[in-house]
């Protein structure tokens, strides 16, 4: 046959309804979102059965009438389209998650990826091949202790692009993996920003809290995804917080809603899936901020509980605790109060998350008690990364963010460097500037010597928090993210010192560490790691 | 009501004011900021008159009629000091109104206010200025474009016309430096070009190239040229202190060579002393000043010096952009630098040469806060190239 007529043909035979298919798919929008001062709903909950949770998401794209740019990851119901829905397994469940890319016109973002060059992913590919563009999507299991492969967690080679089949993950979750908050959001290296910033963003949780800290069994939970929205994610400037996608904007529009029994306790699970917002929550009460119990940081459970009146989360971070309800009659709100990011940071304002509303009635709403997970004889000793204060440390080696501007508004080169090296940013291609083994324990130092504040972040492990400043930490928290302070001109570099855990043989491969202020992922504040199989 | 005697009375005062205004104009020194104000208020132009042992202390804020950005490149060059005879002009970018204002440097009083194109704009990054007696040029940073005006008496403009500019990898229109004929200019992607302007409008030398330096994160930015035109001498943004040196004798820009005079962070702002003994370096976000030795004869450099970090880095400000000297004879006695932040402020670093060995140190009335958002200063008399 002709090779064009074959063309033809086969475009004819499958080709054609693929893209008709696609073409009528990507014509969607986003869902509608929650109008202010309406009462904040939970996502969607998507439960685990027999071991496994199935799923499929379609990431879309539209602009909404203040001319907001939504990147949705879509899920259909059977009664309707959700957005971000919160993922629930338990540990040792399985995640089947399909990921199909119907980004359609994004004209006005396109504006934004002009200044982002598209560059190819690597030579070796997952999924799609091509250029990462704005249109690029992928996802990325934040704080998950998984592998960094193919179909599972892996940014650096997986790409979904529009109108292809659907990519399919597969990823099982560990038997040990700490029961908590995770997140998950597109990766694609120089356009994560635009996408989270457009909404991309979802709770995935890992039951079994009540095995750990018995402090939350038969508590009412939430969970309170809060994103982050810029008209153009690019200017630094004016900002949205949004609570479950509703905006936050107190006292442009009226505030969020959460509605609580007097003098009750409920167990709130927050993710910070801001591009950039360093969030200080408080409950206030009567305008006085109130004790609250913090359980969890960054999905993993506290080894004991204790009492805050102001938790500080980076962008990514997530906190998981217990709130008291006032007596009837007071005036509460969620709130973050405001966090200085330096002279060259963008302003992280002060304002109210939401209203708290007290009622009687929710004491008679049906509490949704989390899916019973498997039984489990887990002790904490058995938990991941459990003994790893005590553990061999095999490595010692020092990190440092820093910043070069060719003008207050940019060109800027965002770094971070491995002590002595010559400071570059991320390209796809480049040879890791750390390789390490499985088995390794190492000790970071990562200082900022810029004159704003950065989070460090590292994919596929927690790490624990040793010092901070050169001073040993009372509570020696596993983190997957943590500020570090911006430098004030005076003083040594502020600094964290952390414990990596490179032992799990799961865990080898090549994978990131980045500044979780997306922007500056995406211009490359970010390099690889590479962990050797043993 | 005043009598035909009282107003003789006055207009002998006046007179007699003027005549001392003269007089005194005639000798002030001044360094001169475009505070690049953001709205609602205006932007201004402040004049710090230079005092004994290079003290400074503001004269006057004139309003520029316009509106600034509050940022923008390090090099580009926001205010300029053209010195023609008894007139003595200062011009101001007003970046967000896309204006440029005209000032009287004996009045202190604002001339008009002058705009280009209808497409010309500098709103991200700044509109750049260069002047020389007949022509004016604004590289508009936005636009890619550089406008002519005409400088007409009374420290006014006309504009001329619009050259479109682009980097060879699309870059934009950063630094600009005007020389005889010879218009040299920088683009944010690394490469360099120059142009005729001896028609008045831009005409390129057919000489856009990559600096040599340039890669990675390194491009060059600011701009001086020697007295004779020898030599461009080009500072790098660079995560170290680089600068790169083109020969221009053949009326063109050569390939570059490149120096590396040292670790302090940033080198976008360049300034030669008058003697061209030194080359005055702003490390944009290393804190310091580094001065490096300049042999005119053979457009190399080597290293000199360095100021200890300047008061207020981290806390009051973030970085330093645009450099003058005191005095437009020697080693120019001190620099002054401008230090972006919040409150701006004027840096003060006096210059001590020894055989072979040169110090820098921040003077004691160092810094001087001058309001708005610093990135350019510029001197009156203005150095003579």
């Amino acid at each position: 046959m002709h090779k064009i007529l074959k063309i033809f043909v086969a475009v004819a035979t499958c080709g054609l309804p693929l893209m008709l298919a696609a073409a009528e798919d990507s014509t969607l929008a986003c869902p509608l979102r929650p109008n202010p001062g309406s009462i904040v709903q939970d996502a969607l909950s998507l439960h685990s059965q027999k071991g496994v949770l199935n799923a499929a998401f379609t990431m879309r794209h539209s602009v909404d009438h203040d001319n907001y740019n939504h990147f949705c990851y879509d899920y259909e119901t059977g009664k309707g389209e959700v957005e971000s829905p919160t993922l629930r397994l338990n540990p040792g469940d399985r995640l089947e998650l399909s990921v199909k890319d119907r980004i359609a016109d994004t004209s006005d973002a396109d504006e934004a990826g002009a200044d982002h060059s598209s560059m190819e992913m690597t030579n070796k590919t997952c999924g799609d091949s091509g250029k990462m563009t704005i249109r690029s999507t992928n996802v990325h299991f934040h704080g998950m202790n998984i592998p960094p492969t193919c179909h599972r967690d892996d940014v650096l080679t997986t790409l979904i692009e529009p109108g292809t089949p659907p990519f399919k993950y597969d990823v099982k979750i560990p038997k040990n993996e700490p029961p908590g908050l995770y997140w998950y959001h597109p990766h694609v290296h120089g356009f994560a920003d635009y996408q989270v910033n457009g909404g991309a963003a979802g709770a995935l949780i890992v039951e079994g809290m009540e095995k750990f800290r018995p402090e939350v069994a038969g508590l009412k939970e939430r969970v309170f995804v809060i994103r982050q929205q810029f008209l153009k994610p690019w200017v630094p400037g004016p900002y949205q917080l949004t609570v479950n996608f509703q905006v936050a904007a107190y006292p442009a529009s009226a505030s969020p809603i959460i509605k609580m029994a007097p003098g009750k306790k409920e167990f709130w699970r927050v993710a910070n899936s801001t591009t950039q917002d360093f969030l200080q929550l408080q409950v206030l009460v009567n305008n006085q901020p109130q004790k609250f119990q913090l359980i969890a940081f960054d999905g993993y459970p506290l080894a004991k509980p204790r009492y805050e009146e102001t938790i500080l989360l980076p962008p990514a971070g997530r906190a998981e605790f217990i709130v008291e309800a006032p007596p009837a009659g007071a005036t509460a709100n969620f709130y973050t109060a405001a966090y200085d990011t330096g002279l060259t940071g963008n302003p992280d304002l002060q304002q109210i998350l939401a209203d708290i509303e007290l009622s009687k009635d929710e004491d008679s709403q049906p509490t949704p008690v989390t899916q019973p997970a498997s039984p489990s004889r887990a002790a904490r000793k058995l938990l991941r990364f459990s003994g790893l204060a005590t553990a061999k440390v095999t490595a010692q080696r020092k990190l440092y963010f820093s910043e070069e501007f060719g003008g207050t508004n940019g060109p800027t080169q965002f770094y971070i460097t491995v002590d002595g090296d010559k400071p570059h940013i991320f390209e796809p291609d480049e040879k890791p500037p750390i390789v390490t083994k499985v088995g390794a324990v190492e000790d970071w130092t990562v200082e900022n010597r810029a004159l704003e504040t950065h989070a460090f972040h590292i994919h596929q492990i927690h790490f624990m928090v040793l010092e901070v400043d050169g001073k040993p930490v009372k509570n020696q928290d596993m983190r997957d993210t943590i500020e570090i302070p911006y430098y004030n001109g005076s003083g040594p570099y502020h600094s964290v010192k952390m414990r990596m855990d490179f032992r799990d043989p799961e865990i080898a491969g090549t994978f990131v560490y980045h500044c979780h202020i997306l922007d500056h992922e995406d211009l490359g504040m970010m390099h690889k790691i590479l962990v050797e199989p043993k | 009501m005043c009598s035909l005697r009282c107003l003789f009375l006055l207009g002998l005062t006046a007179i007699g004011s003027s005549a001392a205004l003269a007089a005194d104009q005639s000798e002030i020194q001044y360094v001169i900021t475009n505070n690049d104000v953001v709205p609602p208020l205006p932007n201004k132009v402040a004049f710090f008159k230079v005092g004994a042992g290079g003290v400074l202390s503001q004269s006057a804020a004139v309003e520029a009629n316009g509106n600034g950005i509050g940022g923008g490149f390090f090099a580009s060059q926001r205010v300029v000091v053209l010195q023609n005879g008894k007139s003595a002009c200062a011009f101001a970018s007003n970046a967000g109104s896309g204006t440029i204002a005209g000032l009287d440097i004996h009045t202190l009083k604002r001339t008009g206010d002058f705009r280009g194109s209808g497409s010309d704009t500098g709103i991200t990054n700044g509109i750049g200025l260069a002047v020389n007696s007949n022509y004016l040029y604004g590289s508009f940073t936005d636009s890619n474009q550089i406008g002519t005006f005409n400088v007409t008496a009374g420290c006014k403009l006309e504009f001329v016309g619009d050259v479109a500019v682009k980097g060879l990898h699309h870059g934009v229109i950063n630094g600009m430096k005007l020389h005889g004929d010879l218009l040299v200019v920088t683009y944010d992607d690394g490469s360099i070009e120059s142009f005729n302007v001896s028609g008045g409008t831009p005409v390129s030398n057919g000489d856009e190239q990559n600096s040599t330096g340039s890669g990675g994160s390194n491009f060059p930015s600011g701009i001086d040229v020697t007295q004779d035109g020898h030599w461009a001498i080009f500072g790098d943004v660079s995560n170290t202190t680089v600068v790169e040196v083109s020969d221009l004798s053949s009326g063109k820009l050569s390939k570059t060579v490149v120096f590396h005079l040292g670790s302090n962070v940033g080198s976008a702002n360049v300034l030669l002393s008058p003697d061209e003994t030194l080359l005055y370096i702003s490390n944009t976000q290393g804190d310091r000043l580094t001065a490096a030795w300049f042999d005119a004869s053979t457009g190399k450099l080597s290293k000199g010096c360095e100021s200890g970090r300047l008061r207020g880095y981290g806390s009051d400000w973030a970085y330093l952009a645009s450099l003058v000297t005191e005095t437009n004879s020697g080693t120019g006695d001190a620099v002054y630098v401008a230090e972006f932040g919040s409150p701006s402020s004027i840096g003060i670093v006096k210059v001590n040469v020894g055989v072979g060995k040169c110090t820098l140190r921040e003077s004691s009335s160092s810094p001087v806060q001058s309001g708005g958002s610093l990135l350019t200063i510029a001197s009156f008399p203005p150095r003579s190239f």
